[in-house]
């Protein structure tokens, strides 16, 4: 018999099927094949010298968390971030599945470049590694991608990363394209008229410190159009990091007409809001931008509802001499794969959220937008787990964390919730010391 | 020899084509085209023999107007133009008073003064041909306009398969490729209808024309679903400039899902015909060893069938023309 690994006393969740109880769970050669209550100490007696006993001390055990927008720079910009260190950054914050987007150099718009990543991920990352193919060439809006043989070489779904496509046309074009695979179409909403050179959220707050905002119509009016072009093309939209109450009830609304449409967040979005770029902080110079309050709560509303199909680490490593300029200057993004479960459970720990609630839009919701077998604890999935505290407080150094740029929004705040061990395919991948 | 009489002497008429132009396959009904197509029979007959000369249009004027490039339709007619008798003049009009600034009217009124009697015309717009039948006394026949139809090629089709085949009521046919921007396939879809195929459309969905549900066929994205069970695959042409990333990301990758190769013919019925109304790309949206198998591919024999249908059509038309001259005396 193979042997077995039992991980008992343990906290389970599992937002698929809605579990949270004390139990445990045994895995055999990288599937799970039980999990429960009924999974204890006797059973641990019953068991074999040969198997792995674990004990979980009664801290909880999820899903390993599958995260759909990282960037790294490679290939292109190794000294930002390869696969393997953001495969390390993964796998110290729980996330055992991610997906790259194609902004690349080369950009991933070919057969052959989505080979080298799936290549080069299985030789190096510690996680799963999915790529994303882009959905124009060169994701330059204009002429669309081998969408079919892509998505047969291994692509998760189709995107054009942070370019949004500006041409209705060609839009409208590559949904009923992809629509002919049933592919999955991720945009961003933006309409790069409205936001070209902005540093933040527009509003009284921006112009009090004198900085170019962003008005959230930007972001509005690309989420109606192209709701409507997956409504007309019949195509599935993921609508990419929506920052706005607003753009959710869209999403919802279209949703309720029988439009084939998810949405994801960037947990920067749950966790602050456009105060917090007060003291001119490039590490909060990101895009969608930190909106207000009310935005905020909106966003965090729509998880207790269930409503947003994915949250995403937005995972944007920039080096320091790209960040260290006067915010108007400096370019976009956060890093983020650390730190997207501790946001989610500090959310959980200042009772502005439900763990299950918090963890599904990370596990189950974007499994089954990519149909993956993992996100669950089921018998017969993978051994994607996490092990955490959910309540243990950390101060947030960037020094500390595994990603090769560490421009963390997180650096000097206090979080809750802690990753203690990381499992991919029943092997540890990282454990705290 | 039968010199000075056409193929359609004889006492088997008793319905008379009742349309003055051919537009389209649409205002037609099934007598109409049986019509058509027994004719176009018995002049692929003629057409076979060494001397291929009839009087019918002897002293009549047919005037091919083609504002758009073609090479096949154009010497298709003007070969049978000649074999009728007719006097004819082929004019291709892209590179001449067009490009001085004349208006399309105007063309056709200048035209018509020079009294043709029948007219042929190609035109990239769509509903061009109708609006010149609309300006003229002489016959007009739609040799395509723009996106819209092209009724002899769909005719030759309907010949060329019920010479191969026999009965076309109840063959299922596939029609594949670029149907968005195919007149081939409108025409073809209402003509094969008219005469009770069951129709098929196979493309990917940029290429797929709104509403193609409601044709009178059944749309299929996947190609080996839709090839199943198909006595007869037409291939489209597809144009160049559709291939650069606009409809379609590449020509690799068309020919992947739609080119028609070995592979893919084999959801078909085992002795399936293949056809193509040209000039086919080879490797783009069929397979060489297709396109040229000796007892599969009916391409070139569409091609005589073009000659001896257009002959059939320009003599119909030309019977029914009202002659002026002895209105106005």
């Amino acid at each position: 018999m193979t042997a077995r690994t039992v991980i008992h006393n343990a906290r389970l969740i599992d937002p698929a099927s809605g579990r949270d109880e004390i139990g445990g769970l045994i895995h055999v050669a990288g599937v799970i094949t039980d999990v429960g209550p009924h999974i204890g100490p006797d059973l641990r007696k019953a068991a074999p010298g040969r198997d792995t006993i674990i004990d979980a001390k009664g801290k909880t055990l999820a899903p390993g968390l599958i995260d759909l927008r990282v960037k790294t720079g490679e290939p292109g910009a190794e000294s930002k971030e390869t696969l393997e260190t953001a495969s390390q950054a993964a796998a110290a914050g729980g996330v055992t599945t991610f997906v790259v987007m194609p902004d690349t150099d080369p950009v991933i718009d070919s057969v052959a470049l989505v080979d080298f990543i799936k290549r080069r991920a299985a030789g190096v990352a510690k996680v799963k590694v999915l790529p994303a193919g882009g959905l124009t060439l060169g994701l330059e809006g204009k002429r669309m991608s081998e969408l079919g043989l892509i998505g047969e070489a291994g692509a998760a779904f189709f995107t054009n990363g942070d370019q949004a496509v500006e041409d209705a046309g060609v839009m409208r074009r590559a949904m009923q394209y992809a629509s002919g695979f049933d592919a999955l179409i991720a945009s961003r909403p933006d309409t790069h008229s409205l936001t070209r050179n902005t540093v933040m959220n527009a509003g009284a707050f921006a112009a009090r410190l004198g900085l170019r905002g962003a008005p959230p119509e930007a972001e509005w009016i690309a989420v109606e159009r192209d709701l409507t072009l997956a409504e007309t093309t019949g195509a599935r939209l993921l609508v990419d990091c929506i920052s706005t109450g607003r753009s959710l009830r869209s999403v919802e609304q279209a949703r309720a007409f029988g439009v084939r449409a998810a949405c994801s967040v960037a947990a920067y979005s749950l966790f602050f809001n456009e105060l917090d770029v007060g003291d001119y902080l490039t590490y909060c110079k990101v895009f969608p931008p930190f909106r207000g309050e009310a935005d905020r709560r909106a966003l965090i509303e729509g998880l207790k509802r269930g409503v947003i199909d994915a949250v995403v680490s937005a995972h944007d490593p920039q080096p320091p001499e790209d960040k260290r300029l006067p915010i108007s200057d400096a370019t976009y993004g956060a890093v983020g794969l650390e730190t997207l479960l501790p946001v989610l459970l500090s959310l959980v720990a200042r009772d502005e959220l439900s763990l299950l609630a918090a963890l599904k839009p990370v596990t189950s919701g974007p499994a089954d937008l990519l149909g993956l077998p993992q996100g669950r604890l089921a018998e017969g999935a993978p051994a994607d787990l996490v092990l955490f505290d959910p309540t243990a407080p950390w101060l947030c150094d960037r020094d500390d964390l595994h990603s090769r740029s560490k421009n963390s929004p997180f650096d000097g705040r206090r979080l809750e919730g802690r990753v203690l061990r990381t499992f991919v395919d029943g092997v540890t991948v990282f454990e705290r010391g | 020899m039968a010199t000075t009489t056409g193929a359609s002497t004889g006492a088997d008429y008793a319905y008379a084509f009742p349309h003055r132009h051919l537009l389209g396959i649409e205002g037609l009904n099934r007598l109409d085209i049986e019509q058509l197509l027994n004719l176009g029979d018995r002049y692929v007959d003629l057409n076979r023999r060494r001397v291929k000369h009839v009087d019918v249009l002897a002293g009549q004027t047919l005037l091919n107007l083609f504002f758009e490039a073609s090479t096949r339709t154009a010497s298709s007619f003007e070969i049978a133009g000649r074999r009728l008798g007719a006097d004819v003049i082929s004019m291709s009009v892209a590179m001449s008073s067009v490009k001085k600034g004349e208006t399309l009217i105007d063309t056709a009124m200048t035209l018509n003064a020079m009294r043709p009697d029948l007219l042929v015309i190609r035109h990239g717009s769509s509903g061009a041909v109708k609006l010149l039948s609309r300006k003229v006394d002489c016959a007009v026949i739609n040799a395509g306009d723009g996106t819209h139809e092209h009724p002899t090629q769909a005719l030759l089709d309907a010949l060329t398969i019920r010479r191969r085949i026999g009965d076309i009521g109840g063959l299922r046919i596939a029609i594949c490729g670029d149907i968005l921007h195919s007149r081939v396939a409108r025409s073809n879809v209402q003509l094969l209808n008219i005469l009770g195929a069951q129709v098929r459309l196979i493309a990917p969905r940029t290429l797929t024309p709104p509403g193609a549900a409601d044709w009178g066929a059944d749309v299929f994205t996947d190609m080996r679903k839709g090839l199943e069970g198909c006595d007869v695959v037409m291939m489209l042409r597809l144009q160049q400039e559709r291939m650069d990333g606009a409809y379609l990301p590449s020509a690799r990758e068309f020919f992947h899902y739609y080119g028609l190769d070995q592979e893919k013919l084999g959801y078909a019925k085992p002795e399936a015909f293949v056809m193509h109304p040209g000039p086919m790309n080879r490797g783009v949206e069929i397979e060489s060893g297709i396109a040229d198998h000796k007892t599969r591919s009916l391409i070139t024999e569409q091609v005589e069938m073009g000659v001896a249908v257009r002959m059939a059509v320009l003599e119909t038309l030309a019977r029914n023309a009202p002659d002026l001259g002895a209105k106005n005396a």
